[in-house]
């Protein structure tokens, strides 16, 4: 940037002493500076303006056409979405079925990551394929199969056969990043551990669960998300008798109360909001950053 | 203490057309520090990954004071292995690092702590318990490592080019570590490196790792100065190659004729001949035939500092001489006389 200055400097006004080029510096490091704010605030406009009508509607009362800002607030559209039982209940349900399929997924998912990321074998390309086929494939058609095979095995409409549904979309976001943790994981570090005496379940234990800990704290957090805004498939497998969040939400959708479906908008964000802020923050602390930044974690040389 | 004994180890991964190893035979006697020595590819990793467990070899059998352990998981051998990364596991302090292996056979926590200090003093660390790995130079993390290895007083003690990816100086001075502690716990170790004189400098022999095989195993000064074939030669710098007839103490060569040192009498019988670029002697003046010379023109000259090499042509071959006193300069193109003192000349095998 110096040297352009010190062109544009020359062309412009033919500028020879130091203190003009670095005059010119200065303004144009200036300039950049506030590009860089102007963008981060449009930006934060772009993302923040739906919710922040969302908290508008919802925590306010007579909000009428000429007024730019609701005259009164209030935090009674919200204590009476979290008195309504229906409401509960959904709560409940959509916080008990996505740490389920959290769980469910990392148990699942772990193994088939472990050795689509470490091993290298024929046809594993085809497996990663159709890994990947559940996000392709519309979710009516596997729903309304899978509807037949649990309403055999007696699974629809409880919460396990829900939470079970949901890792079709689940699991290939889950296997992916986890494989792609495990294609930089050094199997030295378990080799290590296991000549130093350690047996297999220790070594999972003190080496491998610490070391790839926040690949799972990430694929948990998909996991977690993606079954939180599942609405085909649990309607589908839940049969209208398990209720979750995005099903009450859509119903009070079409009743078309601006202020309830604000308030519960914001309650069916508010839990995944913090979730995705306390994984931050731990992928952040001295723990996160030891773990990234420690002793060498590539791929060793031999 | 513990004897090591391979016998006809065969090991050969999926997909590729060589074996790894091929009828590896190989004895480590008991307290010795054996290097295995050899190109990267030659397989001398693997060797230690089987002892160690990590691996199974196809077929063949792998001892410990002659009872076979391939039965045994690697987790119950006691044969520690030290990879070239340091491979500290980084979210565990030092002292969690180094009792590691302690706190797995349960040991007493009183124990443990002075046993640490010990270690740590042992590879001239103390006082680091409280860090981890991360705030560490690379030779510490690997002297660190080593006291990992050594807390549990293994039976069999095997590195894998640990000083490989350190710097010159710090990798002289822990060679000098690993050969003092190595000495003071009497450790059989077995040792991995590419560099010559690494494995000069530590082991008690050396054994040659070519394609697989154990081309030649000795101790350091035997393999540098008589290598007994001429792969083995080639590797430990021997450039030189005379073939030729021996009849009656003579050499008749290629480049000429030759006297050998006087053991070498009986029948006339082919044999190839060889001989270190730093035992050949440039002659100033003319030679006769006491002085056991031949003639050549020289093609090319490197000063290396403590040395002078010279590319010499006698008869159609190329013939390196290592000269230590360098007051005279030979410039190409000069004819000289190339001195093969008889008793630097060995016999070596193999085309």
């Amino acid at each position: 940037m110096f040297r352009r200055c010190k062109e544009i400097g020359h062309a412009a006004h033919g500028a020879r002493t130091k203190q003009d080029v670095l005059h010119c510096f200065m303004m144009h490091q200036r300039l950049f500076a506030t590009t860089y704010t102007l963008t981060r605030l449009v930006l934060y406009l772009v993302l923040l303006a739906p919710v922040a009508v969302f908290v508008l509607h919802a925590f306010s009362v007579r909000w009428f056409y000429p007024q730019v800002l609701p005259a009164e607030w209030t935090l009674e559209p919200l204590l009476r979405q979290l008195g309504n039982a229906d409401t509960r209940e959904a709560l409940w349900n959509s916080t008990q079925i996505a740490l389920l399929v959290s769980v469910l997924s990392l148990l699942v998912g772990y193994p088939a990551a472990r050795v689509l990321g470490l091993r290298s074998f024929r046809g594993k390309s085809i497996v990663y394929l159709l890994l990947f086929l559940p996000t392709i494939i519309p979710p009516v058609a596997t729903g309304i199969g899978l509807n037949i095979l649990f309403l055999r095995l007696q699974l629809t409409g409880t919460i396990f056969g829900v939470a079970l549904v949901h890792l079709i979309p689940v699991l290939p976001y889950v296997v992916f990043t986890l494989a792609s943790v495990f294609a930089r994981y050094d199997i030295n570090f378990e080799h290590q551990a296991r000549v130093l005496g350690a047996s297999g379940w220790r070594i999972f234990q003190t080496v491998t669960l610490p070391l790839v800990l926040p690949g799972l704290m990430v694929a948990g957090l998909f996991a977690f998300l993606i079954s939180w805004s599942e609405y085909l498939l649990t309607l589908l497998i839940g049969g209208g008798r398990v209720l979750t969040l995005p099903l009450l939400l859509f119903s009070l959708v079409s009743g078309g109360n601006p202020t309830s479906i604000s308030a519960l908008a914001l309650l069916f964000v508010a839990l995944p909001a913090l979730a995705v802020a306390l994984t931050s923050r731990y992928l952040g602390t001295e723990a996160g950053i030891r773990f990234q930044g420690g002793a060498g974690l590539g791929r060793g040389d031999k | 203490m513990t004897s090591i004994t391979l016998d006809n180890l065969h090991i050969r991964y999926p997909r590729q057309p060589h074996p790894v190893l091929d009828g590896l035979a190989l004895a480590v006697q008991s307290g010795e520090l054996l290097a295995l020595l050899g190109p990267s590819g030659s397989g001398k990793s693997t060797i230690l990954k089987l002892i160690a467990g990590i691996e199974r070899p196809d077929t063949g059998d792998i001892c410990f004071d002659g009872q076979s352990i391939l039965s045994i998981p690697a987790n119950r051998r006691n044969a520690v292995l030290m990879f070239q990364k340091a491979y500290l596991f980084p979210f565990m302090s030092i002292e969690e690092n180094i009792s590691f292996g302690l706190k797995v056979q349960g040991a007493a926590c009183a124990t443990i702590r002075a046993a640490v200090r010990r270690m740590l003093e042992l590879v001239e660390l103390p006082g680091i318990e409280r860090k981890f790995p991360a705030q560490l130079s690379g030779g510490e993390q690997q002297r660190v490592a080593l006291a990992r290895a050594l807390v549990t007083r293994p039976r069999v003690l095997m590195l894998d080019e640990p000083l490989s990816s350190l710097d010159t100086n710090v990798r002289a001075t822990l060679q000098e570590a690993i050969r003092r502690i190595q000495r003071e716990l009497g450790l059989t170790t077995i040792l991995v490196t590419h560099d010559l004189s690494e494995a000069m400098v530590l082991a008690d022999r050396v054994a040659l790792l070519l394609d697989g095989r154990i081309e030649a195993c000795a101790a350091p000064r035997v393999l540098f100065q008589r290598p007994p074939t001429r792969n083995a030669a080639r590797f430990v710098g021997v450039s030189t190659f005379l073939e030729g007839t021996v009849e009656q103490c003579h050499l008749q060569s290629t480049l000429g004729r030759l006297s050998l040192p006087h053991n070498t009498a009986g029948p006339s019988r082919p044999a190839t001949f060889a001989i270190r670029p730093e035992h050949l002697r440039l002659l100033n003046g003319a030679a006769d035939e006491a002085s056991n010379a031949l003639p050549g023109t020289i093609t090319d000259m490197i000063y290396r500092g403590e040395a002078t090499e010279y590319q010499v042509r006698i008869a159609d071959q190329q013939v390196r001489v290592r000269q230590f006193s360098a007051d005279t300069d030979h410039a190409p193109g000069t004819v000289v006389w190339v001195q093969f003192p008889p008793e630097h000349l060995f016999e070596v095998e193999g085309a």
